[in-house]
């Protein structure tokens, strides 16, 4: 049920750079929430520390500005305490691959039912052009006193190593083409990453707009491209995870965005929880009640007893 | 005559089961009404090192203190003989294996060398297991069993066929035997036992039961009840006997954890491993509950994701000790900021760095008070024995959600590896309080989350129907970014303002309590794992004719100043006495902070051992007597 996009925009003034990339992505985003509908109340954004950390503030929707680098870690409690929750996470290249970088994979692992958009434009903008994590060797951006030497990290091949189910990469200035991506990896169950790269207008001289224009390719006009697992077998999950690797390693001259990789048919974790103990499934944690209305516990003596009966131990003297 | 009370340590390399043996002693003891404490010291390892239990079996009371000399020294290993032989009571027992009489003391390679040099000095780095044991039999006339735990191995393998590989798996049961055929402990208490350790493998009960009988009466034979205990007079129909990690994890899921977050850390991890057990919730009525825990990849994840389920409306808490809350202390800040309810559980040990991981410590009192840049409120509260631990994991979410901050509860090593046996949890006056946290709202749109119109604000949780922001960042009511000078001093003053709260709501008689007289000759302080044996020590110096008080500190945050302040008062400073496991006495030093009173009078321990009750007793009377300032002590392997 679609509903309008202005429903999503708050009053707060967006005091990011003119021109900067992440206006794309939150307008994008709006643009997905009022085409699926989505529910303010019971969707909830959580971002890291830098300028992209400052996107739910921006959204009509729950908003959870955390840490740097533990966005992933606030937004898992959230969701497994309350799984009917939607859940986004957005976060810079230094914040969720940098400082992050453990709780990224850790994601992956996981395979929770969250949407995870990186905010690519490799650099750190809010402490002024800093080499980020996705930052070329060699490559000197203009706050740079001399190059980059250190190897980027490649955000798609890392997110398929860890075991994302939905991989994806957008462009900031591509609204409606990163609209559909944030749309399907919001309807996807299980891990999703969107790195979406940003053009930096202040400090990022090397990837600008101008840059990319001629190198970004979409992925679906791709003769034969078919990112998704449709049986859930060896043979084609690997295919189409091979596909998806190599096609990460492209950069340069062409730059593929769109949808890299998509497996339904992995467990997500909040369906191996409730496998393990099924009335997980029955009213999130968060919602159910521990206590009578009085007050009392709703674990009394008799219940204790029986959970912990090994280690009462009845006196006969 | 019988014994009041008895006292055993049993010796051993880790992985040879000598927790199982206490676990079955304990349970086995506490069947027939005795009072049950047990102190486990390990090594940072998993096979090999040398570890031990030291236990005390009380007919007339709950023990809370360990003791020594012991009547009795299991020794499943020449190590152990050779470790422990001085700790022995004068005509008291030391069971040794036969099969390491001849074992030199410079052949024990587990031995850490600092150890191996002072014994070596006593004993000569050539002396035997024999000797040893020679040696404490002139000269304390020590009675000396020699047990050949090849042979008793041997009748097992006999009877059922099995290999020696196997019949190894029943030394655990060895120390049982003789324990009970000195102390004359009754058949039905030790297969009690067994059957609760090993409650789905009725085989194994089976062979133990046949070793232990075989022991049992090979025991009695030869030296009789010796060590025969007196019959319980404790009242108690029912006990609990659990280590300090369970109960903590009792009270958890008594006060409704419906998260629990935890990166694997000693000694805090067993706790929400009993949580992973107990995920389901389920009694006979069905499932009450579903309680997630979650192994996280590390501890800021574990503090982090605690955090975001209480946000979502969970009772959430995460487990640690002291590393691991030094990452979480980032996300300390943000639940300060944040008026988020959460509840961290903080077993310390030896510190700093790794320190000393599996021996005890109460050395991060001041962190857990300060942690975290900036100012925000928090509650510091600490249990001093398993009773108060339970009730304390439950009140801790409630002061948590009353007062929406963060809750650091501190227990320590000590605790959380002590077995006891404790009565049965009184259920009357339980309440789970909520404060103003609401699930369901039919606001639908934005809510002014940090209202700012009182100091404690309403909060509805993710998912209730309102929509609110959150941020690290200094905010406005809406939880939207601001600078804005006034609103600083607003919102610094709304946060703060709610300890004040707490500081009128919490009776300070809850939050400090003194036992004994505030009119005596001298007064402890403590808090945590002290209390045990300073309420013991009290005891003994009164029937010396010193009587003495001693004020037990609960709560660091807020303190019970004025309660505090009136029982010093009382008292000249020659005559009060800090007792602390670190070496600043962090204690006496918040005592100073809150009430102006400096304590001059010191009794301190930083080996990473427990405090006895002995060295405890002397180090009080020479205090009182004028005889010293400040004593360290050191007692323990």
């Amino acid at each position: 049920m679609a509903s309008s996009i202005a429903k999503y925009r708050t009053d707060v003034w967006s005091d990011w750079c003119p021109g900067c990339g992440d206006f794309g992505i939150v307008a994008a985003m709006q643009k997905a929430f009022a085409e699926l509908g989505l529910d303010p109340a019971r969707t909830v954004i959580v971002s890291g520390i830098g300028c992209s950390g400052k996107t739910p503030h921006f959204i009509v929707a729950n908003g959870v500005h955390t840490l740097h680098g533990r966005a992933i870690p606030f937004a898992t409690g959230i969701k497994l305490a309350n799984p009917e929750l939607t859940v986004i996470v957005n976060g810079g290249d230094g914040d969720l691959l940098g400082i992050g970088a453990g709780h990224f994979v850790a994601l992956g692992r996981r395979n929770l039912d969250i949407t995870v958009i990186i905010h690519n434009n490799q650099v750190y903008g809010l402490t002024k052009g800093q080499a980020s994590p996705t930052l070329r060797r060699w490559e000197q951006v203009k706050s740079l006193p001399r190059p980059n030497i250190q190897d980027a990290v490649n955000p798609i091949a890392l997110a398929l190593s860890a075991g994302y189910t939905f991989v994806a990469r957008g462009y900031s200035l591509w609204v409606d083409h990163l609209k559909e991506i944030i749309k399907a990896a919001i309807n996807h169950k299980g891990a999703a990453l969107i790195d979406v790269l940003q053009p930096c207008v202040t400090y990022n001289d090397v990837y600008t707009a101008e840059y990319y224009k001629d190198r970004l390719y979409k992925l679906e006009e791709e003769p034969g491209w078919d990112p998704i697992v449709k049986e859930p077998s060896k043979e084609e999950t690997e295919e189409k995870i091979t596909n998806a690797l190599k096609k990460s390693l492209e950069w340069g001259d062409r730059i593929p965005v769109g949808v890299f990789y998509v497996n339904p048919h992995v467990e997500t974790f909040e369906e191996r929880i409730a496998k393990l103990n099924p009335s997980y499934r029955e009213k999130p944690p968060g919602m159910q009640e521990v206590a009578f209305n009085d007050g009392r516990p709703l674990v009394g003596v008799d219940e204790f007893r029986e959970i912990f009966r090994e280690f009462i131990v009845e006196v006969k003297k | 005559m019988a014994l009041k009370e008895a006292l055993i340590l049993i010796g051993g390399a880790q992985g040879l089961g000598i927790e199982t043996s206490a676990v079955v002693l304990a349970t086995a003891f506490a069947r027939k009404g005795y009072g049950i404490f047990a102190s486990r010291e390990y090594f940072s390892n998993i096979v090999g090192r040398h570890s031990y239990i030291n236990m005390r079996i009380s007919s007339n009371r709950m023990p809370y203190s360990l003791v020594y000399p012991v009547h009795l020294i299991a020794a499943m290993d020449a190590e152990s003989v050779f470790t422990h032989h001085d700790e022995v009571m004068e005509k008291g027992f030391l069971v040794y294996d036969t099969g390491t009489g001849k074992t030199r003391l410079s052949q024990i390679a587990s031995m850490e060398p600092p150890l191996k040099e002072r014994l070596s000095k006593s004993l000569g780095r050539t002396a035997t297991v024999e000797d040893v044991v020679k040696k404490i039999e002139s000269e304390k006339g020590v009675n000396v069993i020699p047990v050949s735990f090849k042979l008793v191995l041997d009748t097992l393998r006999s009877k059922y066929g099995i290999g020696l590989a196997q019949a190894q798996r029943f030394r655990s049961s060895i120390p049982v035997g003789i324990v009970a055929g000195l102390t004359g402990l009754e058949e039905e208490a030790l297969e009690y036992g067994l059957r609760r350790r090993f409650s789905k493998r009725p085989k194994l009960v089976e062979m133990n039961m046949f070793l232990l009988r075989k022991l049992v009466s090979d025991i009695e034979k030869e030296y009789g009840n010796q060590l025969k205990l007196e019959k319980s007079t404790n009242s108690h129909e029912e006990v609990i006997v659990a280590s300090g990690n369970d109960v903590v994890a009792m009270g958890k899921v008594v006060g409704g954890v419906r998260y629990q977050s935890y990166y694997p850390i000693t000694p805090a991890s067993d706790e929400s491993v009993l949580l992973e057990a107990k995920e389901s919730l389920k009694t006979s009525k069905g499932s009450i509950g579903s309680l997630v825990v979650l192994q996280t990849e590390d501890e800021i994840a574990a503090i982090t994701s605690a955090i975001g389920a209480a946000l979502a409306g969970a009772r959430s808490s995460t487990a640690t000790s002291g590393p691991g809350f030094s990452l979480m202390v980032e996300g300390l800040g943000w639940a300060g900021m944040n008026e988020t309810p959460v509840v961290i559980t903080y077993y310390q040990r030896g510190g700093p760095s790794t320190g000393q991981p599996t021996r005890g410590s109460q050395s991060d009192l001041l962190f857990a008070m300060h942690a975290s840049h900036g100012e925000f409120p928090r509650i510091v509260l600490s249990s001093g024995d398993h009773v108060e631990a339970f009730y304390d994991a439950i009140k801790a979410y409630n002061l948590a959600e009353k007062y929406q901050l963060a809750v650091i509860h501190l227990l320590d090593k000590f605790l959380a590896n002590t077995i006891a046996s404790m009565p049965m949890p009184r259920w009357d006056g339980l309440r789970i309080e909520r404060g103003k946290t609401v699930f369901s709202t039919s606001n639908g749109g934005p809510v002014k989350r940090f209202d700012k119109s009182e100091p404690i604000s309403v909060r509805p949780v993710l998912g209730s129907g309102a929509v609110t922001w959150y941020t690290g960042d200094e905010h406005d009511e809406w939880g939207h970014i601001t600078e804005d000078p006034v609103n600083r001093i607003e919102m610094y003053e709304k946060r703060m303002k709610k300890l004040e709260i707490a500081d009128k709501e919490i009776p300070e008689t809850e939050r400090a309590k003194l036992y004994g007289t505030k009119d005596g000759d001298f007064l402890v302080v403590g808090w945590g794992f002290v209390k045990g044996v300073a309420l013991e020590a009290l005891e003994l110096l009164r029937s010396k004719g010193l009587e003495g008080g001693y004020l037990h500190l609960r709560y660091f945050i807020p303190f019970p100043s004025k309660y505090v302040a009136d029982i010093l008062g009382n008292f000249d400073e020659a005559r009060v006495i800090s007792v602390e496991h670190n070496i600043q006495a962090q204690a006496a030093q918040v005592v100073a902070m809150n009430t102006g009173f400096k304590i001059k009078r010191f009794v301190l321990k930083y080996s990473g051992r427990p405090i006895y009750l002995p060295e405890l007793v002397r180090a009080l009377e020479r205090i009182v007597k004028g005889e010293s300032l400040k004593e360290v002590l050191t007692y323990g392997k």
